[in-house]
């Protein structure tokens, strides 16, 4: 029996070592976690469905603006440019959120229209894009050397 | 002599067998864990090749709706010439996010179109299987999502991804990518893109919901889907996609 001192010592550590284990998962594990189904997909914290669906929604859609800004929903409402909705030009409803004007983007460069409607390489042949502005503006009767501005011939919210 | 031997074998066995039962039960606690856990794949993402003008707003839009840090992307958009050649030419400029330039040899170019790239919410989804710490999974309605609690930025779900969906968040330092703007879905919203979209490149609904255009879509175009040898079922479907698409 001179092994007995040695063998209780491992067994004494081997059960510290468990105790020790089940302490700790239990405290890193969170409660909810691997109850949601299979190891491959299930195996997650379930709490964390629920966090990501209390985000809070940035853009809002083109009716969040009807209320207010009616004149410009009806002209766009009856015009070439409903498909594209109002936040794609003026960004998030949210920057608006208190109705402070200056924190809406209202672009009227040239450039905000030729992001679109430029003729570049990839762009469906059905879509309508001009070449050159200087080319549209003189074809159609303007003069390009008084500036550029779409928005002397289109209104940007019914552009025909 | 031959009594202490014995003795210490007959202790060294019990030992053994205790350890052994020790851990056999830690290993058998998430055991727990049921078959499907009530998953659905309903909810499918359509990208209309044909549509798709470059404009970029959709790539915009996701960073703001998402907080997506600068030079990161959840959805970017890749443009491919394909020259009289035959080779092929991809570009996707800051993801497409400012939209795109002309390309200098217009001539030399057979065929150029836009595509939409994000993350396919697979239905097989590699990413969820290699994660080591069940920081990632499938939700109930079939998005897949990241816990970015959970996740300690071993970056193995971003290399195990074939469409290089996933990102490391410069910020939080853990996986990232796109959510199919979950948040917006379960309060009824379209996703972020798909409402800036001026063209209706991108779709997104239901396959069971016959008011949605979706559901239209999907009954009578052809579709095709990225990469679909990988096995992992993507629910990104694809119209008009060119044989070069990767
Ligand atoms: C609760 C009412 C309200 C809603 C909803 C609202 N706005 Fe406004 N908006 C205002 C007010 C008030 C102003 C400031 C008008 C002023 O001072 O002339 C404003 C100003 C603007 C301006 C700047 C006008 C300028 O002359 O500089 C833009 C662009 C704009 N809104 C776009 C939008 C868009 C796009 C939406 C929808 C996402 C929206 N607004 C929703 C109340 C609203
Ligand atoms: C194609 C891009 C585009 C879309 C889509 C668009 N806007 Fe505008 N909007 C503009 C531009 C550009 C201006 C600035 C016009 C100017 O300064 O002459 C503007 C100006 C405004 C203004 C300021 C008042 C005015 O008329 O100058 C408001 C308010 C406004 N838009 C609201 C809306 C709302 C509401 C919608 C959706 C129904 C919408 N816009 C859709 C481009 C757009
Ligand atoms: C986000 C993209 C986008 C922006 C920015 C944009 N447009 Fe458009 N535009 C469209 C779409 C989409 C249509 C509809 C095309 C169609 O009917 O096939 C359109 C249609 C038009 C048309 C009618 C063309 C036709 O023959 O049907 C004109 C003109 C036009 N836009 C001018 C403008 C001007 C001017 C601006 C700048 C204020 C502008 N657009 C900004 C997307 C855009
Ligand atoms: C001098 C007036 C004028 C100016 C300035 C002008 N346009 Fe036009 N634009 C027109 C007219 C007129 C049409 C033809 C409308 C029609 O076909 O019924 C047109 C048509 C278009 C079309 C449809 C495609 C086409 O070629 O018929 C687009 C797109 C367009 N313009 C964009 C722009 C943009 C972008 C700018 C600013 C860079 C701009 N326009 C500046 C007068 C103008």
């Amino acid at each position: 029996m001179k092994h007995a001192a040695h063998i209780l010592r491992l067994v004494v550590v081997l059960i510290l070592v468990g105790v020790i284990f089940f302490a700790v998962r239990s405290i890193m594990v969170p409660e909810d976690f691997g109850t949601q189904g299979s190891y491959s997909y299930g195996y997650f914290r379930a709490a964390s469905e629920q966090e990501q669906k209390e985000l809070v929604p940035v853009f809002r859609g083109s009716e969040k603006c009807k209320g207010c800004h009616d004149a410009q929903y009806n002209t766009w409402a009856q015009g070439k440019h409903y498909s594209v909705a109002c936040e794609t030009c003026h960004g998030s409803w949210h920057a608006h959120n208190n109705n402070t004007k200056d924190a809406m983007i209202k672009d009227n460069s040239p450039d905000a229209c030729m992001l679109c409607h430029a003729s570049v390489a990839g762009r469906p042949a059905t879509f309508p894009q001009i070449d050159s502005i200087d080319d549209h503006i003189a074809r159609k009767g303007g003069d390009p050397k008084e500036g550029q501005r779409c928005s002397a011939c289109h209104n940007p919210h019914n552009p025909l | 002599m031959d009594n202490e031997r014995r003795q210490f074998l007959k202790q060294a066995c019990w030992t053994l067998l205790g350890g052994g039962l020790m851990v056999s039960g830690a290993l058998s606690i998430p055991g727990r864990a049921h078959a499907s856990g009530g998953r659905q794949h309903l909810y499918v993402f359509l990208v209309d090749t044909n549509r798709c003008i470059g404009c970029g707003k959709c790539v915009a839009a996701c960073r703001k709706e998402n907080n997506v840090p600068q030079e990161s992307y959840r959805t970017w958009i890749e443009r491919y010439a394909i020259g009289n050649d035959g080779t092929v030419h991809v570009d996707s400029p800051h993801g497409g996010e400012h939209g795109f330039k002309p390309l200098p040899n217009a001539a030399d170019i057979a065929r150029s179109f836009f595509v939409p790239k994000l993350c396919n919410h697979c239905k097989q989804p590699n990413c969820v299987q290699v994660c080591p710490v069940g920081a990632t999974y499938v939700s109930k309605e079939g998005f897949v999502l990241v816990d970015e609690r959970q996740c300690v930025g071993c970056g193995y779900c971003i290399q195990a991804c074939p469409y290089g969906a996933r990102y490391m968040h410069a910020v939080r330092h853990t996986a990232d990518k796109c959510t199919w703007c979950y948040h917006r879905v379960m309060k009824g919203m379209q996703p972020a893109c798909v409402l800036v979209c001026p063209v209706g490149a991108r779709m997104f609904g239901r396959i069971d919901d016959q008011r949605s255009p979706l559901y239209a879509v999907m009954k009578q175009e052809k579709l095709q889907v990225l990469k679909p040898e990988t096995g992992n079922e993507p629910m990104v479907h694809y119209r008009g996609l060119d044989k070069e698409v990767r």
